[in-house]
């Protein structure tokens, strides 16, 4: 390893279509080290291979609640809380009373709703002059609305919730009397609502943790976990879909040969929804960051030592040349995209067949509703969230 | 083709239900259920891509040549763990 400073981690998209020249060399070595916000530095593990067997490894902790774990940010203990433990068994526990709610057949049973909130969006979108701001009328809308439903949220608080989550994800975009003035904000009104709840129970995910919580012996879920994890599940289910339907429809109207094939095939939907996560354009792994808890060798013999802060390159394995073929190509036809932007493992996203759900139905409806539907300014353009935990676009006009 | 899958290690990504429904189904807590232990011949090539595509590896495939070798074998090996023991392994001890 030299003696110059890492290269900066996330990776700077820019210009933003453009994949970053430090990705395209990524394969090089099985691992490298890289420099966060914060200005620690963490080891980051490039290669398909190894990146999914590492978010399977018992010897990968995923609580990072350590004096000498690298931080992501300076200004925000992002996923530091030392009173969770999100390894096994504790992970274990609470994950199973959470699945319930993500079976496919859970999912499918939400999918009118999401359909008619679409919908109703698009309504409004077309309703008013153009160009329109896609994140507004309907990145952010939608799966807030969905995850407010899910979890028994009501509808009226979304656009206070959501500035107290843009804020709990700030990176360096806030200081830290704000980002700590957010979540608590966050806190409270999460709170709340549990309280809320405990009075009025409904047929809500919330409610169902309540019960949980309440009615069955104390070991089960106290009162914190309870609150961290309704926490966890309302940002995860929130501002990753969101950004990635802004950013994956950007990016999608940027090739409009693609949009002409969807057209003629609507049956290509979901594989160009995957491939737009492949190639993941809206955000980097720091949400991977995980500490060694033994020494672990990598597929090529480099051991990765005990007590390094390592992160999973979901966006390398995106491009693994070994297992996808072409890869710095979008192919929306690609039948075969295991790709890790989900993770693998115990730890894959609870959410991910709702995202998906959402994200197909994101893109159908707008393609269906607006046949000439193109981006209203140059790609090269798009503002790009810088400082947040997602980077996706800030503003994505469109016009029809 | 043998089709098996352990819910165990399953982490309800939902991937195989989509891919296969006829084949693959889950229980109420969302874990892996096998339909349809030896599916038709139609099916196989999108079995193997869910099986691939299982983020915990939690579905195992016998193929009809290994069927033969394994009956030959070992006659009664049922539900073999899963061909990638170390994310088996790491599943089951969560
Ligand atoms: S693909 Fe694997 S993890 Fe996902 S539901 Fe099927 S068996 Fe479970």
């Amino acid at each position: 390893m030299s003696t110059q400073t890492p290269p900066r981690y996330p990776f700077a998209w820019t210009p933003p279509m453009q994949v970053p020249e430090a990705l395209r060399n990524i394969h090089k070595t099985s691992a490298m080290e890289v420099t966060l916000p914060s200005g620690d530095t963490a080891t980051l593990v490039t290669r398909y291979k190894d990146v999914r067997a590492l978010f399977a490894d018992k010897r990968l902790s995923r609580n990072i609640a350590r004096p000498d774990c690298a931080r992501i940010s300076k200004d925000n203990d992002l996923f530091m809380d030392p009173n969770i433990d999100p390894d096994p068994p504790e992970h274990t526990r609470v994950r199973s009373l959470v699945t319930k709610a993500f079976t496919a057949r859970r999912i499918e049973a939400l999918r009118p709703y999401v359909q008619q909130v679409a919908d109703q969006l698009l309504d409004e979108m077309e309703a008013g002059p153009q160009p329109v701001e896609l994140n507004e009328a309907l990145a952010f809308p939608l799966p807030i609305m969905v995850i407010c439903k899910l979890l028994g949220v009501p509808a009226e608080d979304r656009d206070q919730f959501r500035a107290y989550v843009d804020g709990f994800l700030s990176v360096t975009k806030l200081s830290p009397e704000e980002v700590g003035a957010c979540r608590q904000n966050l806190w409270k009104y999460l709170g709340d609502l549990i309280d809320s709840k405990r009075d009025n129970p409904g047929d809500d995910l919330v409610s169902e943790l309540i019960r949980v919580r309440d009615d069955e012996d104390d070991s089960r879920l106290n009162d914190h976990e309870l609150h961290f994890w309704t926490q966890g599940l309302l940002i995860a289910g929130y501002v990753t879909t969101a950004s990635q339907i802004g950013t994956g429809t950007a990016v999608l109207l940027h090739h409009p040969e693609f949009v002409r094939a969807i057209r003629e095939d609507w049956s290509l939907v979901p594989s160009t929804v995957e491939e737009l996560l492949r190639t993941q354009i809206m955000g980097s792994s720091v949400g991977t960051m995980r500490y060694a808890i033994d020494d672990i060798p990598l597929s090529d013999g480099t051991v990765i030592k005990k007590g390094t802060s390592v992160l999973l390159s979901e966006e390398g394995a995106n491009v693994d040349p070994e297992v996808f073929e072409c890869p710095m190509e979008l192919d929306i036809r690609r039948t075969e995209n295991h790709h890790m932007t989900f993770g693998a493992g115990l730890h894959y996203c609870v959410g991910a067949a709702l995202a998906r759900m959402e994200l197909q139905v994101a893109t159908e409806s707008l393609l269906r509703r607006f046949p000439n539907i193109r981006l209203a300014a140059p790609a090269e353009k798009l503002p790009r969230a810088l400082g947040g935990f997602m980077e996706g676009f800030t503003e994505i006009p469109v016009e029809w | 083709m043998r089709v098996t899958a352990n819910s165990e290690t399953c982490a309800v990504s939902s991937l195989c239900v989509y891919r296969v429904p006829g084949v693959f189904d889950q229980d109420e807590d969302g874990l892996v259920l096998v339909l349809d232990e030896s599916p038709a011949e139609s099916l196989y090539e999108e079995i193997r891509r869910a099986a691939r595509g299982c983020p915990t590896k939690s579905i195992r495939v016998v193929e009809d040549s290994e069927v033969g070798e394994a009956a030959q074998a070992a006659p009664a090996a049922p539900a073999a763990p899963a061909v990638e023991t170390a994310d088996a392994a790491t599943g089951g001890a969560a």
